[in-house]
């Protein structure tokens, strides 16, 4: 990347460190301003993140929570993937499927408990759909419209040199596809986060985050909100930034050398 | 290995691109098509590549109809045909690869065929990370690198300067030399077919036909087209350019 476009080293940096500050600091002004009961002080919370971290109840409900996610996700990428290149070669399912997707995708995944949880029963599963069905749409979608702007060039050749129907999907779709991809598999960890979370909140089955976080709402324990949320946000941002960034940059290495 | 084009027409919906094409282009032989931008000269290589069907007529390699595209029959594209995800030593494995050789070996090649067209110390660089003739010495690494029989050049150095499209001229006829593939070269540049072509076909505008045809089998070549300055007149004059001298 030529200099001057973006930030590099100790200034980029500062900058994440500054707007860190910069919600720590609405957070303690709404501390100061309101009663300790409505809003706790940051090092409150921070002590009872500390004490619940050492909790084999709060570590169970996180590892919950995130095996459900791990699962709505990893299939909603599977998926996603396989269809969004499916539909790259055939062109009428890609019509077909993106126009229902459009249409579906305008549903918030969320709108889909009370009927899941009729028809699938009280536990994990209806949460794990909401989640995959919260992350398969971005997911396909913005596979399946970057398998149109691959190169003609680039499938002729490969077809000239005798590649098969699954060869040209594997080494010429996939790869062509992929900083799209990468955009999706990010977009869409924000859905199935949200997803999670509000699936949670929701049905309230089992141990979980957002579980955990309606219950302290419900028995009125401001400080388990926000230690709660301190949790979401954290997790959120270290799998977005650290883990699908990282991913990123291995799989898109050759746009930076 | 012979090709044969018998009477072929090719429309592109209501569009006439080819108005009854037939040629042989014998084993060895290279026959170099000359003509206007758009006139159907690069489809002709399509059809021969098996990437399209004719509307009408067959296309033959050494008498069996060309239905699909297969390795013994290569395509060198103008440009951009490198993936630009996978250095030049990966982007000439490819062509093996997708025969099903193994990887060890399809890299062991590609690193001797890189070597071949002047590109060692430069496997591990990014097709944008070399200049436009180093990828196109790579796109004729990867193309050789299956021993084609018949191989198809679609203006494979058009996006080049005109000193390194001479340099890679030399690249490429000491490639064919060794090899003796059967080739069909498209080109805009007289001068490049001069240089190469053991046969040229003039081509018309749209829909494309011959309009002449010109045989250099004992001709001495040299860029200088000392020895052809004839042909190139006529051939230019065919093609619509002034040949007179302005003052």
């Amino acid at each position: 990347m030529s200099q001057g476009r973006r930030l590099t080293g100790p200034k980029k940096y500062l900058a994440v460190v500054l707007a860190v500050l910069f919600i720590l600091l609405i957070w303690q002004t709404a501390a100061w301003s309101l009663p300790d009961f409505l809003m706790p002080d940051i090092p409150v919370v921070l002590a009872r993140l500390f004490q619940s971290v050492q909790e084999q109840e709060f570590l169970d409900g996180l590892l919950g929570s995130m095996s459900r996610l791990g699962t709505g996700y990893g299939f909603a990428m599977l998926f996603g993937i396989g269809f969004g290149l499916i539909g790259g070669v055939l062109f009428f399912f890609r019509e077909t499927l993106r126009t229902a997707i459009i249409i579906l995708q305008s549903i918030p995944s969320i709108a889909w408990v009370p009927l899941f949880l009729i028809v699938m029963g009280f536990g994990n599963l209806p949460i794990i759909v909401v989640v995959a069905l919260g992350a398969f749409f971005p997911m396909a979608l913005s596979v399946m419209n970057a398998t149109e702007s691959v190169q003609p060039v680039h499938v002729s050749a490969a077809r000239v040199m005798g590649a098969s129907r699954w060869q040209l999907l594997k080494r010429v779709y996939l790869p062509a596809v992929m900083p799209e991809l990468i955009t999706g598999a990010q977009l869409a960890f924000g859905n199935a986060w949200r997803a999670l979370i509000s699936a949670e909140m929701l049905i309230g089955f089992g141990e979980g985050l957002g579980r955990s976080l309606a219950y302290s709402g419900e028995i009125a324990d401001m400080v388990g909100v926000m230690t709660n949320i301190l949790v979401i946000a954290i997790l959120a941002t270290l799998i977005d930034q650290v883990i699908l960034e990282k991913f990123k940059q291995r799989v898109l290495r050759y746009q930076y050398v | 290995m012979q090709l044969k084009f018998e009477d072929i027409k090719k429309r592109f919906g209501s569009l006439e691109v080819i108005q009854d094409f037939s040629t042989e282009v014998a084993d060895g032989e290279l026959v170099a098509l000359v003509g206007p931008s758009g006139c159907g000269k690069s489809t002709l290589l399509h059809l021969a590549a098996g990437l399209e069907k004719p509307s009408e007529g067959r296309v033959l390699a050494d008498g069996k109809m060309i239905t699909a595209p297969n390795p013994q029959r290569t395509l060198v594209f103008q440009e951009h045909a490198l993936y630009p995800w996978l250095t030049l030593k990966a982007n000439v494995a490819m062509a093996l690869e997708l025969q099903n050789v193994s990887k060890k070996q399809a890299f062991a090649e590609a690193e001797g065929w890189l070597e071949r067209v002047s590109l060692k110390g430069f496997e591990h660089y990014y097709p944008h990370q070399v200049s436009g003739g180093m990828r196109q010495r790579t796109a004729l690494a990867r193309a050789f690198m299956v021993k084609p029989q018949i191989l198809l050049l679609d203006e494979p150095f058009g996006a080049l300067d005109a000193l390194t499209r001479m340099a890679l001229q030399d690249v490429l006829q000491e490639l064919i030399a060794e090899h003796k593939p059967s080739v069909m070269l498209v080109t805009h540049d007289v001068d490049e077919a001069l240089y190469l072509a053991d046969r040229i076909l003039v081509f018309s505008q749209r829909p494309a036909r011959v309009l002449k045809e010109f045989r250099f089998e004992h001709c001495e070549r040299s860029h200088d087209q000392s020895g052809v300055a004839q042909q190139r007149k006529e051939i230019l004059s065919l093609l619509g350019i002034k040949t007179e001298v302005h003052a």
